[in-house]
């Protein structure tokens, strides 16, 4: 997590820049699979981490945004898929998201939009994709690469989740004419990939300075 | 918008809705969510609304709280509605049937019966779903949510995640209300009406960084705890919140069940019969 591993990171500073150490862990962890890294681990810890990345959603959605189009607003909730899709994986990421979105509908008061629920789940199953490419927030690592690809995924997610999924969806749930929701897409498509992008990317190298101090121990289950 | 307009209870109330089981307040809240979603027929809204006002004077809330969020509420929906009429202001033709015009603005903007009705219904529709979820939200707990969503076979650790995230709503809240009074503090100006749109993301994204931190530094405490008590060793679960059927509870169950077949009944027939319109308007059709 962001806490507690600093103090035995203080102990065995001094071996901190061994790279063949450093080298040995990131092939240990590339052995994990692709699909758990999909799933992630669902310990106590990622139940909890997402509900409070649920919560942090819902409050954020409804206190943190500043509105752009009807039932649209740039909202800083879109910090939560980075932030719980960084620290458990992509589906905690979208299980989060698609909470954390039912949650601020049900405090919100502007409806129940389950297709705009889902779409925010598939966004934030891209935006967490981050361990996939091997950026290990936990671990430290995240380099420019890997931000030039977390940008990539994120304008990829975001056209997939609001321009494909969520209009898909509308049709099929509600059969409402799209007008709306196409100008509510690109409002939203716009918004989040640049609050992902411009706030995301400085709040990764953030965490990842933060943690960077244990790069070379790894945790024992 | 002060911290008291979120309603989450910890506590069980006395009333007639407060006493039901979780298994029965989810039930019940799940299916007429489904129902709302799927209809636009003010012949099954409207009665829908007054139920849910009666059952909303039946808990004895706080009537100044949900005046501040209705007020709010209804401010929000209204300036939704004039968002879409000035994207679309002949709306109603489309999902109505008709145009009839009250008024001219301009060449584009016009003002017709139905865009207005629609809107009607659109807003009576929402004000519904939104004392729904108001009503449900002030009759439960977050652990009797946990018990009622566990009872419809969603995995426990699902319904963990949704009794939590509805824990700590209200100390995230209080969290980012302390944020944005302490950076106010050190002479930030926050007020909506004196910053520009630049200034104010700047300063959503100060509040943002310790928000952040300081909610997930209770993750491992939490987790902790909850390893402690022996969280996600069995494959199901009890919930201590969950009691025997009251009187209520077995009043509601065939109740819940009709509004099933109701709803499946409305989908079959949707889908067979797509209407031409889909919404139903007094004097068209």
């Amino acid at each position: 997590m962001l806490m507690n591993e600093a103090h035995e990171g203080d102990i065995v500073r001094h071996t901190h820049d061994t790279t063949e150490e450093g080298d040995m862990i990131m092939s240990e962890k590339k052995k994990q699979s692709v699909g758990s890294l999909l799933v992630g681990k669902w310990d106590t810890k990622t139940v909890v981490g997402i509900a409070i990345g649920a919560a942090l959603f819902g409050v954020l959605m409804n206190f943190g945004g500043i509105r752009i189009f009807t039932n649209t607003s740039l909202t800083t909730a879109m910090i939560v898929d980075v932030i719980v899709g960084a620290l458990f994986g992509p589906l905690p990421a979208a299980v989060a998201a698609f909470f954390g979105n039912v949650i601020s509908d049900l405090i919100g008061g502007w409806g129940f939009w389950f297709d705009w629920s889902i779409g925010n789940a598939v966004l934030a199953f891209f935006v967490g994709l981050l361990p996939l490419y091997g950026a290990k927030i936990n671990d430290g690592v995240f380099t420019t690469k890997q931000a030039v690809i977390y940008a990539v995924t994120v304008i990829v997610g975001n056209l997939i989740a609001f321009g494909v999924v969520t209009p898909l969806l509308t049709y099929l749930f509600y059969s409402q004419e799209l007008t709306i929701t196409w100008g509510q897409a690109w409002a939203a498509v716009i918004g989040n990939a640049s609050v992902q992008i411009i706030i995301g990317i400085p709040l990764l190298f953030l965490l990842a300075k933060r943690n960077a101090r244990s790069t070379n121990l790894s945790q024992e289950d | 918008m002060n911290t008291k307009r979120l309603f989450i209870n910890v506590k069980p109330g006395k009333t007639f809705l407060d006493r039901l089981t979780g298994k029965t307040k989810v039930r019940l809240f799940l299916i007429l969510i489904l129902l709302l979603i799927q209809t636009w027929d003010i012949r099954l809204i409207l009665p829908l609304l007054l139920l849910f006002i009666t059952a909303l004077i039946s808990l004895k809330p706080d009537w100044k709280k949900v005046w501040g969020v209705l007020g709010f509420i209804i401010l929000v929906n209204l300036f939704n509605l004039f968002l879409m009429w000035l994207v679309e202001p002949d709306y109603g033709l489309g999902v109505v049937g008709g145009s009839t015009v009250l008024a001219r603005l301009s060449r584009f903007y016009i003002i017709t019966a139905e865009t207005m009705w629609y809107f009607f219904v659109r807003f009576t529709k929402f004000m519904a779903t939104f004392i729904l979820s108001l009503v449900f939200i002030s009759s439960i707990t977050p652990s009797e949510m946990a018990a009622g969503l566990y009872s419809i076979k969603i995995p426990y650790k699902i319904c963990t995640i949704v009794s939590l995230a509805f824990r700590y709503i209200p100390d995230i809240t209080r969290d980012f209300h302390n944020i944005k009074i302490s950076i106010q503090a050190r002479g930030m100006e926050l007020d909506s009406k004196k910053t520009g749109l630049i200034t104010r993301l700047k300063q959503n994204v100060l509040i943002l960084a310790p928000l952040i931190i300081t909610s997930f530094d209770r993750v491992g405490n939490i987790a902790n705890a909850m390893d402690l008590r022996g969280f996600g060793k069995g494959k199901k679960r009890t919930y201590y919140s969950e009691h025997e059927d009251t009187d209520g509870d077995r009043i509601l169950r065939p109740v819940i069940l009709i509004l099933v077949v109701v709803f499946v009944v409305f989908v079959v027939r949707g889908f067979i019969h797509p209407p031409v319109y889909q919404v139903w308007c007094p004097w068209i059709s």
